[in-house]
């Protein structure tokens, strides 16, 4: 049996506990409801949550276009040059190990607690993994390539886009991965704490009347949006970085940024 | 062209290929203190020769190669290609080898060769005409669809020679280039190498640290002493072409080797 089956059927397995488990007692409904119950609760209030997913796929989607804009655009700025390097990253690397989930108030004070300040904390929460990965990848580049390029008589901005662009594509999307998996949690989590629309906020309010079947039916959502995400960017990576395996400076930056040795304080 | 395999072209274009250095200096300014990286450095290479430039670390040897290829300005002097100055890299003139590392990994062999070719804007068809001929020069036919990873460390090399040839220059330059390969991948290369001088009858100047190989390659080896990087004998290797393996147990080629070795061992 190949390991692709096996996890299927571990993830098949896991569904039919999730049923069994409440059905015969074992879990009661109130912290597990079977799935059938979660599916059916989803069903009955279809436009409900409908609405909520697309105002919190709305706020994802800004705040992934700020987070990877903005953290690409200033990555490469500080990987390229060694001033704003030395004056940003200890302040960035610093503001990485503070749990940003604390400006969130303040974020509801200044912008209101609409679509707006769940923009600006997501966007900020994954804007710093994206900002770093860009800059390590830039500053990871093998000078040889370069200098074989100025060699063949390439300008500044040939290098720019033929050899420093596609050098960096490895890191970046890696960065993008971890930057886009945080503005979800940023933008979900913002939603449960102060907001009055969004799928956090329905399995929040759901919460407090403790009706557990609509909770998991919120989780479902945001879990089939992170897989959704996920499959995105894997995709992407395929496509883009096909020749990742053959370079040992790319992988281990992208292995650097992808094992965790970055991942911020929630 | 000159098929034959022992000779420069017996009539080259006139000072195709030639490169002369004139009391070429270097110096690199540390915080502490100034580095002297060559002094008084003057060289005259023949167009169509095989020149290999040796010495231990430090003497200055790539760096004056790098300056031949128009990528690092000098302190003091001058430096000709071709009878004019080459203040910035000019792939018309001058192709340089680097070590393996140097082949761009996303792209596969013959968009690594057409590269120079595509950064001047020529057509898709002529750049994938001229790769595939470069290809078949250094033997890899066929191998163009494949990338870097895909590839041995000898290919790849061969790849950067391509790479190096593609647009015609009189002159290649070499770094190190089989520096990083295995003992047996680098006497095939060195005879594939010759294969490709001659069939070309280019301008080679080759840096190494193999005093074997470079006697064995060689028209003419300079060798060089360092703090500061200067120029302390230039051998003519005039042992027979083609060269065989069996000329590098002969007594000419100890002779030869050992005269390198006594002046690197006195400035090391």
């Amino acid at each position: 049996m190949s390991a692709k089956t096996l996890r299927h059927l571990i993830v098949a397995g896991l569904l039919v506990l999730w049923e069994l488990l409440p059905r015969t007692g074992l879990i009661p409904e109130l912290f597990l409801p079977s799935l059938s119950s979660t599916l059916l609760a989803g069903w009955n209030e279809a436009a409900e949550y409908g609405h909520a997913l697309a105002v919190t796929l709305y706020e994802v989607a800004v705040s992934m276009a700020f987070a990877c804009g903005g953290g690409i655009l200033l990555g490469a700025i500080v990987g390229s040059l060694p001033r704003p390097r030395l004056l940003i990253m200890p302040m960035v690397s610093s503001l990485y190990a503070v749990p940003l989930v604390i400006l969130y108030p303040v974020f509801t004070v200044w912008l209101g607690i609409g679509s707006e300040s769940k923009i600006a904390f997501a966007s900020i929460y994954g804007f710093l993994p994206t900002m770093l990965a860009t800059a390590a990848g830039i500053q990871t580049i093998d000078p040889q390539l370069l200098l074989a390029a100025r060699s063949m008589g390439a300008t500044l901005s040939q290098r720019l886009v033929r050899v420093i662009i596609p050098a960096a594509i490895p890191t970046v999307l890696s960065g993008l991965r971890i930057g886009g998996a945080l503005v979800i949690v940023g933008v979900v989590v913002s939603e449960m704490l102060i907001s009055s629309a969004g799928i956090g906020y329905l399995i929040s309010r759901y919460r407090t009347i403790l009706d557990s079947p609509h909770v998991f039916a919120g989780v479902l959502l945001v879990l089939f949006m992170a897989i959704a995400f996920n499959t995105a960017i894997r995709w992407i990576e395929r496509k883009a970085a096909i020749w990742q395996t053959g370079t040992r400076a790319g992988q281990s930056a992208a292995d650097e940024v992808g094992s965790g040795a970055m991942q911020p304080a929630t | 062209m000159q098929p034959l395999a022992n000779v420069t072209p017996l009539k080259p274009p006139p000072r195709a290929g030639a490169i002369e250095v004139r009391n070429v200096g270097q110096v690199f300014r540390t915080k502490s203190q100034d580095v002297v990286a060559l002094e008084d450095v003057s060289l005259d290479i023949k167009p169509g020769r095989f020149v290999v430039l040796v010495g231990p670390s430090g003497c200055g040897k790539s760096t004056l190669l790098m300056m031949m290829a128009g990528l690092r300005a000098q302190t003091s002097g001058t430096i000709t290609v071709n009878g004019a100055p080459i203040p910035q890299p000019d792939p018309n003139r001058v192709g340089v080898v680097f070590q393996e590392a140097s082949l761009f990994p996303w792209l596969t062999a013959e968009d690594n060769v057409e590269f120079p070719l595509a950064l001047r804007g020529v057509a898709k068809a002529e750049r994938r005409a001229k790769a595939q001929d470069a290809l078949k020069l250094v033997g890899l036919e066929g191998f163009g669809k494949r990338h870097p990873h895909e590839l041995s460390g000898g290919m790849k090399q061969r790849v950067s020679i391509a790479r190096g040839l593609v647009q015609d220059p009189p002159v290649l330059l070499m770094d190190e280039p089989f520096a990083a390969l295995d003992e047996q991948t680098r006497m095939t290369m060195g005879d594939e190498l010759l294969r490709i001088w001659a069939a070309t009858g280019k301008t080679v100047v080759f840096v190494t640290h193999s005093l074997t190989e470079a006697v064995y390659l060689a028209d003419e080896v300079i060798v060089m002493s360092p703090r500061p990087g200067r120029i302390v004998d230039q051998l003519q290797v005039n042992l027979p072409r083609p060269r065989t393996y069996e000329m590098l147990s002969g007594d000419a080629f100890g002779a030869l080797r050992d005269r390198i070795w006594r002046h690197i061992r006195k400035s090391a």
